[in-house]
């Protein structure tokens, strides 16, 4: 057995990567080729996975990679990825304010008043998943003048651009642990291994760029019983972070641009302010009002968030986030809450990589499993053979 | 010379397509003298926020970023520092709106015609601002209401 070389394998490659172009201009003369402005805009949510698993805010770059893989998510994160491996890393950016969120969207399934109000914004949740077969069809001048009816028929607001945090109001009335210090700085995913245990800051890093389908995989695990984080929504929102960085020359925080970002905080069960272990109720022997630390019980905290408008993401990550902390401090009961399996097993340009890795040649090491069986039957065969002959002598 | 804050040039020059900040700048440095104090730069920053549930830092991802530091210089030897820093991955661009930023903070000739393109970088962000404002307005919701109305009434 030797190697086996793969002649002419070059122009197969060739060959195959003018198989898949022809395949995206498949429609012939008809066809005109997609814009990126068409992809960002009108596919604006499959856009949003790309940025968030490709961990780089470049909607631009997403729909040219969108376009370039003929709209598969996975492989459109990993060029993503590979795009950004090419850059200098110019900054780490100060600590930015998500309380500065520029919203169009705000709910919380856990109050229904909130200060300031909630706002649907755009979303499909309320709608009947009905096919529109009238976008079949769709003219581009109706096309043209649906923002611009939307915008008219809307009276002048005077609606601030940023609201106040739920769960800070839950915090201010004692239901939430006081906002603590920072305890270390953030973890960077991107220069640094993980190596077990990881703080917490890598697991929300993880999470921020994780694959949407697998972080809900995990999650729905333990929303329908693997895990008791029993999640209700304190507020979910989406909206356009304003980043701020120091001026050259003024050092004075400067507006550097928008990052469209969902953001969700999930309430849980309430546990001992304190307490070594997360408690549905009350410990034995503790009144009602004050658990067995001294500390009165408080609700704990999931959070989540992601680049784009990713919601499904974004309340799987809080999820995830209230299980694996229970994880980190009492040890995982099940896959929900241990860092490693959830943290090694969401990233989708990592499994997608793992999987597809299969499709390659093999064959020296499926040659290798061949031999061993074939030596192993006939190893096999002797010994029946064997036994065979002694029975008959027998 | 303008009513904005300097910390708001940066963002309302950006309201303009990259082309049209780009001329103004050009129409400038044609004027004066630019010299770059370090190298424009196209890369990456590490976004870094605090979680709001233990108040941790992290960083969600990597953001587009380009950055100029310039000093201009006018025939007369009056001379003014301007920078930027954008969510952007142009280089040049970064480069015009540091010299524009350079211009109005030293009040060099030439300043009155970037400030127009302020005051019209600001209607562009207000029409920004009034459609997200839009989006919540047209979808305010009142959950209070429910089970109030004779249709829950009537569910019931």
């Amino acid at each position: 057995m030797g190697y086996v070389a793969i002649k002419g394998g070059g122009r197969a490659i060739e060959g195959a990567a003018g198989a898949a172009e022809a395949l995206r201009a498949a429609e012939g003369e008809d066809g005109r080729p997609l814009t990126l402005a068409a992809i960002e805009h009108q596919l604006r949510l499959l856009t949003s996975r790309v940025v968030s698993e490709g961990g780089l805010y470049h909607p631009r770059l997403a729909a040219l990679a969108l376009k370039q893989m003929q709209g598969d998510t996975l492989e459109a994160a990993f060029a993503l990825r590979a795009y950004r491996s090419t850059k200098p890393r110019l900054l780490e950016t100060p600590v930015q304010d998500t309380g500065r969120m520029r919203l169009i969207r705000r709910i919380s399934s856990a109050f229904k008043d909130i200060p300031d109000g909630q706002m649907l914004g755009p979303t499909f949740d309320y709608a009947l998943r009905l096919m529109r077969f009238d976008l079949a069809g769709e003219s581009p001048e109706t096309f043209r003048g649906i923002a611009r009816r939307f915008l008219s028929q809307v009276p002048e607001t005077d609606l601030p651009d940023t609201f106040p945090k739920v769960v800070d109001a839950l915090r201010a009335e004692g239901l939430l642990p006081p906002a603590g210090q920072p305890r270390e700085p953030a973890f960077d995913i991107t220069r640094e291994p993980l190596v077990f245990p990881v703080p917490r800051s890598a697991a929300l890093a993880t999470m921020a760029r994780a694959e949407t389908g697998s972080l809900l995989a995990i999650a729905y695990s333990n929303m329908r019983g693997y895990g008791d984080v029993h999640p209700t929504i304190a507020e979910l929102r989406v909206g356009s972070l304003p980043v701020m960085l120091p001026h050259p020359v003024t050092g004075e925080p400067t507006e550097a641009g928008e990052v469209l970002m969902t953001e969700c905080e999930v309430v849980a069960m309430y546990e001992e302010q304190g307490s070594s272990s997360v408690a549905g109720g009350r410990k034995p022997g503790a009144t009602e009002d004050e658990g067995e630390s001294g500390g009165p019980p408080v609700f704990t905290l999931g959070y989540g968030a992601c680049f784009g408008h990713n919601e499904t993401k974004a309340i799987s990550m809080a999820i995830l986030d209230r299980a694996l902390q229970k994880g980190m401090r009492d040890g995982p009961s099940n896959p929900s809450e241990d860092p490693e399996f959830v943290l090694l097993h969401v990233d989708g340009v990592d499994s997608m990589g793992f999987a597809n890795h299969y499709k390659m040649p093999h064959y020296v090491t499926f040659q290798s499993d061949m031999d061993r069986l074939r030596t192993t039957r006939t190893k096999a065969g002797g010994k029946a053979a064997g036994r065979n002959d002694e029975g008959v002598q027998s | 010379m303008t009513l904005y804050e300097r910390a708001d040039w940066a963002r309302l020059l950006c309201a303009h397509p990259a082309a049209e900040v780009k001329q103004a700048a050009s129409d400038l440095a044609y004027r004066h003298t630019v010299e770059d104090l370090t190298l424009p730069q196209a890369g990456l920053g590490l976004m870094q926020l605090r979680d709001s549930a233990l108040r941790d830092a992290y960083f969600l991802g990597e953001i587009p970023l380009a950055r100029a530091h310039v000093r201009v210089t006018t025939a007369e030897g009056r001379q003014s520092e301007g920078g930027a820093q954008l969510l952007d991955d142009r280089s040049g661009l970064a480069r015009a709106v540091a010299i524009l930023d350079a211009v109005l903070a030293g009040g060099l000739p030439g300043a009155e015609a970037v400030v127009p393109l302020l005051e019209r970088g600001r209607e562009r962000c207000e029409a920004l601002a009034a459609e997200r404002r839009a989006q919540l307005a047209a979808t305010r919701v009142d959950f209070s209401l429910l089970g109030t109305t004779d249709e829950e009434d009537e569910d019931v």
